[in-house]
């Protein structure tokens, strides 16, 4: 066991593994609590593709102390505000309340992350992600991202989408669900969360209390870096309106030291009062059109995107072509960066105001840096981004080779300038 | 806690301050009362046109270097054209304040509307139109506003193509001088900073914008059509939408509708998600929630299954809104107060978040209001309060909407790909 203090934060690890991190703020009259599960997508076999968001949904519904009518009851009874969410590499659930409740709240989350999996409900369940599944199809972004991801990590189980696929949702069986929830949801693949105005001695005891006997897998986080596809994949949807299109780069992981670099760039190619909005938006070309730096804790990816009418593709493609060719053969303008940097700054003090966005902060922290970081020295990572850390991040990663196209939409084919 | 100032400049605007000690940041928020609704009929799409083009240049600014001058700041802001109002956010570190509201009153005050701008936003508008066909949801929000609210208050935003198409840069500029004025200006600020030195920076920067005389507090009239209707869209799910009419948010009776909502959709144990969802399996997405336009009050269900239960969510539905009357607990209440009071303490941490507080309270009662106040009203509601809120104000008559490849008791769309492009 260890415990000690890092500034602000009192970090403390239980017996079995489980980490905690608690950041007192005593300004606020709330606290939020998160259990932070290192499992996702892409910690699942192709065949069972979905069970770490379908399990995350069976979290609600039933403990060794609690019917599913009881957890939720429970939840709103302390006036919560309360989800779950699960990406490739993480699931998480939280509650913010009043700071009087955290140690209900905490128990509660507790006791959901010991779930029983009941039978009773497991079918039920799974005809709520199937209509998810469905909603998701009417949303062109959401068709889109997912195409993208399963071209771009084709082979790798970054590829396939993070609600499943109807078949393999359909065919999960609750035996699969419950080895997959006894490997990955061990105290030694945990953390828990706390930010807020809170007494971190009351909450470790608490966390001794509800999670001390929690038994250790000694799971290993078997993780492989996927090597991003070059090539192009169109996706003939033609009930949408919009053709959406998207280059895909490889770039750097949220654990890289130039991960803010890397959001910076984006940010100048293709974020607010960027030079996609400007040189594209604003000339007409399309509605949208964007950078967004994709980033997991091995791998990252570079994506410039648009949607447009569909004879208007070719279009939208050359234009951000030319915008990728630009940035990497110009050094940017020191006024840009310093834009990005000042947007990122006021970003980071409104966030810092609330247990919950400070929650998610350290959340990201612990994922990607192993550590959490005070606003202090977040602020100084956003210092150190530079003309020249831009520059040098675009010549290790150019945006105007070879990447991949992504195109869904009523095109049958898109045409790929030389 | 410190109190809100609230007063009438000179020149014409409605402000309110909440000093937030020890803040960093500062939230401003212009509501200009000019919104969809002021739009002349024939101009439809005119107010967002407005919205999107009176940033794109001043007469000391191209559009370009007014956003990097909010940039330079590092100002967190945006626009939006609602029912009533067209809404100006903005966050900044609490030393950029000044700068802030001064940036603000250069293009509200000298917008040259640049022609090139025009015609691009008025290009990306009617792609924004077609580009909605995309979004299921935002599609049935529109169809079900126009017959929950009428041909005035259920205009969209984006406006229609003809219209868009007709608009000029003198359409653009009248209204701009017409309905941007500082009468027509509320604006709230929280965070870290005096009632006095916003009170003086207003004053400066909006001196002798347009008339100073208040207008635009009046209530537009809703026109309400009862009834079903169903729009063919090949869809996945099909979306139902259901509407009839409740209180406006200065009603006696509106903290209870509040809590009657918190009982149908207020959380997870909300009845519609315990029946509908974690019961029936029927929905991912369901939820009730209201609209109050000024001196009016919509009450809204919603939810998106696939077609084949679409008949037994929309019964499912109305059944929990009827069993509210039957059946309901002491316990399910105060689980709706305790949800409704919490978040004054939860979301209201974020400075911005108690800016839109201040902001509403200016609009719909036109002074601030005290947290004390407003939890002592919602603590107020008693069983009886719901009840006989519910016989006054019943689900009928109603209007329901449905937007997927069948209608309600019906078959479905045999030809999915004639149903394709059903324009809203």
């Amino acid at each position: 066991m260890n415990e000690g203090a890092n500034g602000p934060y009192t970090l403390h690890t239980l017996e079995n593994g489980l980490r905690i991190v608690i950041e007192r703020m005593p300004d606020v009259r709330s606290a939020a609590v998160g259990f932070l599960v290192r499992t996702g997508a892409r910690d699942e076999e192709a065949s069972e593709a979905g069970v770490s968001h379908f399990l995350e949904h069976m979290m609600f519904k039933g403990t060794p102390r609690r019917t599913w009518r009881e957890i939720t009851i429970d939840f709103d009874r302390m006036g919560s505000t309360y989800n779950a969410y699960t990406s490739e590499d993480r699931t998480m659930f939280y509650g913010w309340v009043p700071k009087a409740a955290i140690g209900r709240q905490l128990e509660l989350l507790a006791d959901m992350l010991r779930s029983t999996l009941p039978a009773g409900e497991f079918d039920t369940e799974k005809n709520v992600i199937l209509e998810e599944i469905a909603m998701a199809k009417d949303n062109l972004e959401h068709v889109a991202f997912d195409f993208l991801q399963e071209k771009v990590f084709a082979g790798h189980p970054l590829a396939w989408p993070i609600l499943g696929y109807e078949e393999t949702v359909s065919a999960l069986t609750r035996d699969t669900m419950m080895a997959y929830f006894e490997r990955r949801y061990a105290p030694d693949n945990l953390y828990l969360v706390v930010a807020g105005n809170v007494d971190p001695k009351a909450i470790i005891g608490l966390a001794e209390e509800q999670c001390g006997s929690w038994k250790a897998s000694g799971t290993a986080c078997d993780r492989v870096p996927p090597t991003l596809r070059v090539g192009k994949d169109v996706e003939h949807v033609d009930r949408f309106q919009q053709q959406f299109v998207a280059l895909t780069f490889p770039s750097v992981s949220a654990c890289d030291a130039r991960a803010e670099t890397a959001d910076a760039a984006a940010s100048i190619l293709g974020g607010e009062n960027s030079r996609l909005f400007w040189n594209i938006v604003q000339q007409g070309i399309a509605p949208r059109a964007g950078a967004y730096h994709l980033d997991y804790t091995d791998c990252g990816a570079m994506l410039l995107y648009g949607a447009c009418q569909p004879e208007s593709t070719e279009m939208l493609l050359d234009a951000i072509r030319s915008e990728a060719d630009r940035i990497c053969r110009e050094p940017v303008q020191a006024d840009e960066v310093a834009r990005v940097k000042n947007r990122r700054r006021t970003s980071l003090a409104i966030e810092g105001e609330t247990p919950y966005y400070r929650l998610t902060q350290l959340m990201d922290d612990l994922e990607y840096l192993g550590a959490p970081r005070t606003v202090e020295q977040m602020l100084a990572d956003v210092e150190a981004v530079s003309v020249d850390s831009i520059h040098a991040y675009f010549a290790s990663f150019p945006v105007n080779v070879a990447g991949h196209l992504t195109c869904v939409g009523p095109r049958t084919e898109v045409e790929v300038a030389k | 806690m410190r109190q809100a100032v609230h007063d009438i400049l000179p020149c014409g605007v409605e402000y309110g301050v909440l000093p937030l000690p020890r803040r960093h940041v500062v939230a401003l928020q212009i509501r200009l009362l000019a919104g969809v609704c002021s739009e002349p009929d024939d101009r439809l799409g005119l107010a967002r046109l407005l919205a999107e083009t009176i940033d794109k240049g001043t007469q000391r600014r191209t559009g370009r270097e007014l956003s990097d001058a909010f940039d330079a700041i590092g100002a967190s802001h945006g626009c939006g054209v609602g029912r009533e109002t067209t809404t100006l956010t903005c966050t900044v570190l609490a030393e950029h304040f000044e700068e802030a509201i001064a940036l603000h009153a250069e293009f509200l005050r000298t917008p040259t509307f640049p022609d090139d701008a025009i015609e691009v936003n008025i290009e990306l508008a009617k792609q924004e139109l077609i580009a909605l066909e995309d979004d299921a949801s935002g599609v049935a929000d529109k169809l079900i506003s126009r017959r929950a609210y009428g041909p005035v208050l259920g205009r969209h935003s984006l406006g229609e193509a003809e219209a868009l198409e007709r608009t000029t840069r003198e359409d653009i500029e009248g209204y701009w001088r017409e309905m941007f004025t500082a009468g027509r200006m509320l604006v709230s600020v929280a965070g870290g900073i005096e009632p006095a030195r916003v009170a003086g920076c207003l004053q400066e920067h909006f001196e002798g914008f347009g008339l100073a005389e208040a207008a635009g507090r009046e209530a537009f009239a809703v026109e309400f059509t009862p009834g079903r209707t169903h729009h063919n869209k090949d869809l996945e799910q099909e979306h139902i939408g259901i509407c009839w009419r409740g209180v406006d948010a200065t009603h006696d009776d509106f903290a209870v509708q509040q809590v009657v909502l918190g009982i149908l959709s207020g959380g997870m144990s909300g009845r519609l998600f315990t029946e509908l969802r974690e019961k029936l399996a029927l929905v991912y997405w369901v939820n009730a929630w209201q609209e109050t336009p000024r001196g009016s009050g919509m009450l809204f269900l919603g939810a998106s299954t696939t077609p084949q239960r679409c008949d037994q969510t929309y019964a499912a539905l109305l059944r929990e809104v009827d069993r509210l009357a039957e059946d309901i607990e002491q316990s399910e209440l105060d689980r709706a107060v305790t949800g409704l009071l919490s978040v004054l303490e939860t979301r209201g941490e974020s400075t911005r978040s108690r800016c839109g507080e201040l902001a509403g309270d200016l609009f719909f009662f036109g002074r601030p209001r005290s947290e004390e106040e407003k939890i002592a009203r919602i603590r107020a509601v008693v069983i009886d309060d719901i009840l006989r809120y519910l016989a006054t104000y019943p689900r009928e008559p109603q209007c329901v909407l449905t937007l997927g490849p069948r209608a309600l008791g019906g078959e479905s769309v045999a030809d999915r790909s004639e149903a394709k492009r059903t324009p809203a």
